[in-house]
């Protein structure tokens, strides 16, 4: 009977680390004899290439939660349209989306791009464009949109590399990544691989109820851990309005507190509170953006108002 | 014609067609033989009458609540349960049976696992220094840990292991299907909220289910209906239907809806069980189980 690893906490050094492979956290680890070979350690020049793909993207902001189902890709859609939106400034903003949920992508059909498919030209693979905005997402290269990516973790970091580095984003304002639950991979591959072309900051999603904030937290300090400026925290579905009564109710309830509390225990911005809307859900359902669809909500009005944070937070840093 | 949006599993891995060029077809190719541990974990599982995954592929529908409200609910009704957590970056189950403070023992007959409302339940969660610790691990990591907790934790004789999943179909599920294919594995039951944009990655898990050779025991719509508490008023937050449609369309059984309801939402934040109470809620759930053996006994 083997005892429960002592290491148990230890984090994987990384594959890049002088000590992968050599930690008590690698015992046992099937990864552990290639890692510790060096064979994993070499230089990557892809990131190079990513550094030279990216270089005239001003904001990279990644979406992150840690917890699913808690608007993750429905805000960076939002986020994303209303960036880009150009009513209120003189120039054009030009925004890219991102999405690097392999096994899940919804970005496709939120913005109505549902079976969409992407093409090559002598520049690399060209997004899907929604008006100016430029997407990307492993749903347009499926043939059915139905198909399953039943992918390990290595070949999921595969193509992520690859949307980095092959993908003509060309000169974006924003590139704006939608990821999916968890600190695993996929978000170790995103850090790792824009390693030399820094990261703006990331918004955090999530619901008020504890058993979300739970994974939340992890999210923060996954973030904290490998140094990704948190931009703050958005909590998603915080009120139901009846369109009946227009009765307020609360559906997920803030049992701890909410996302309001765990921002002033750890210290980080609160964005904000986006209200549930059953027009939400349908408005992703038939790829019609909500805020352009109905811009006078309450919902629509809140979400603005987190965006506009967003915007001064990466002026502030270019300042 | 080799599927490349299948990772092959048993023989192949490593060597397939789609294997070529991918990053991790090194780390595949040398993991080929089985794992030392193998007979041991057939072992412990034949012990367990029912094993049934709960899955979805989306996140946030409800697996876990799903997951434990049907545990607690079997054990309810009299039966022997234990709830295997393979969410390792999201472990929600020991908040969902408030046993978030226990830390593993491990005895001379393996690795004790908590009891709450009278399930048995394991956990990553327990390993951990505290509660905010991110899992920062990648695929082969989590493999290696669900391995472990397969062959290794003391679950005794059960009647049901529910098995429940994080979204996606990746590292946790590929390893979990194929550290159990010496055993029989009764079905999945895939848990949706009714809205398409959920049940676009359903049809994904459907294909996944129907590709790993899992058997679809049927599924369950969460979420689906909110009673507004001042005028009764019903609201489709998120849809209505579409998961008993989508299960006509693939031949599929329909297990039933569950309405949303704060107060649950509320008892699972607390870690408390539904079955004090008699309501709607509970009624739902209890007719999910009924189906779920129904569905079982038809297979066998």
């Amino acid at each position: 009977m083997q005892p429960i690893p002592e290491d148990k906490q230890e984090h994987c050094p990384g594959t890049e680390s002088d000590q992968a492979g050599k930690q008590s956290a690698c015992e046992g680890c099937p990864n552990q004899q290639i890692c510790a070979s060096g064979e994993a350690n070499l230089p990557d020049p892809d990131l190079g290439n990513i550094k030279e793909r990216l270089k005239d993207v001003k904001h990279k902001i990644l979406v992150l939660s840690g917890k699913g189902g808690v608007g993750k890709s429905t805000f960076t859609s939002q986020l994303a349209l209303a960036l880009s939106d150009t009513e209120q400034e003189e120039e054009e903003i030009d925004v890219g989306l991102l999405d690097i949920d392999i096994c899940g992508p919804s970005i496709p059909r939120i913005m109505g791009l549902h079976g969409s498919r992407v093409h090559n030209s002598s520049m690399g693979w060209e997004p899907v464009y929604v008006d100016q905005l430029a997407v990307m997402s492993i749903g347009f290269l499926l043939d059915d949109p139905a198909d399953a990516i039943i992918w390990r973790g290595p070949k999921k970091n595969g193509i992520i590399k690859q949307f980095l580095k092959d993908v003509n984003w060309g000169e974006l304002d924003y590139l704006v990544v939608d990821t999916p639950p968890g600190t695993s991979d996929e978000h170790i591959s995103i850090v790792q691989y824009l390693k030399e072309s820094s990261i703006t900051g990331a918004v955090i999603v999530t619901t008020p109820q504890e058993i979300s904030l739970l994974d939340v937290r992890k999210e923060i300090n996954f973030c904290k851990k490998v140094n990704i400026p948190i931009i703050g925290v958005v909590e998603n579905m915080s009120i139901f309005v009846c369109p009946n009564c227009k009765a307020e109710s609360v559906i997920f309830p803030p049992t701890t507190g909410g996302a309001v509390k765990m921002c002033e225990d750890m210290d980080i911005p609160f964005l904000g509170s986006l209200p549930l809307d059953p027009r939400i859900a349908r408005s992703c359902d038939t790829g019609k953006p909500f805020i352009v669809e109905y811009p006078d909500t309450p919902a629509a009005i809140a979400y603005r108002s987190v965006v506009d944070k967003v915007k001064q937070f990466c002026e502030d840093t270019t300042k | 014609m080799s599927d490349i949006t299948v990772c092959p599993s048993k023989e192949e891995v490593g060597y397939a067609r789609q294997c070529d060029g991918c990053p991790g077809q090194q780390y595949c190719q040398s993991s080929q033989s089985e794992h030392p541990g193998q007979s041991a974990l057939d072992v412990r599982m034949k012990a367990i009458k029912r094993k049934i995954l709960i899955v979805s592929g989306k996140g946030g529908v409800g697996k876990s609540t799903m997951s434990s409200q049907l545990a607690m609910g079997i054990a309810h009704f009299g039966s022997k349960v234990g709830v295997l957590d393979v969410d390792i970056c999201g472990p929600s189950l020991p908040k969902l049976f408030n046993c978030e403070d226990y830390q593993i023992v491990s005895q001379e007959w393996g690795w004790i696992p908590a009891i709450s409302n009278g399930v048995s339940v394991m956990s990553v969660a327990f390993m951990l220094p505290n509660r905010d610790s991110p899992v920062i691990w990648r695929g082969p990591r989590k493999t290696n840990i669900i391995i472990r907790f397969l062959k290794d934790t003391y679950w005794g004789k059960l009647d049901y292991l529910l098995i429940d999943t994080p979204p996606g179909t990746s590292d946790e599920h590929l390893s979990t299907i194929s550290s159990l294919k010496n055993v029989k594995v009764d079905g999945a039951v895939i848990v949706t909220t009714p809205q398409e944009l959920a049940l676009d990655t359903i049809r994904r898990e459907i294909t996944f289910c129907q590709k790993m050779n899992v058997t679809i025991l049927g599924i369950v719509e969460n979420m689906s209906g909110y009673v507004c508490p001042c005028c009764d008023e019903i609201s489709d937050i998120f849809s209505t239907g579409g998961a008993e449609e989508l299960a006509n369309e693939f031949d599929i059984p329909f297990l039933g809806k569950v309405p949303l309801d704060p107060s649950v939402v509320q008892l699972c934040d607390t870690g408390k069980t539904i079955w004090e109470t008699e309501n709607q809620y509970s009624d739902s759930i209890k007719n999910i189980i009924d189906n779920i053996e129904i569905e079982i006994n038809k297979i066998q």
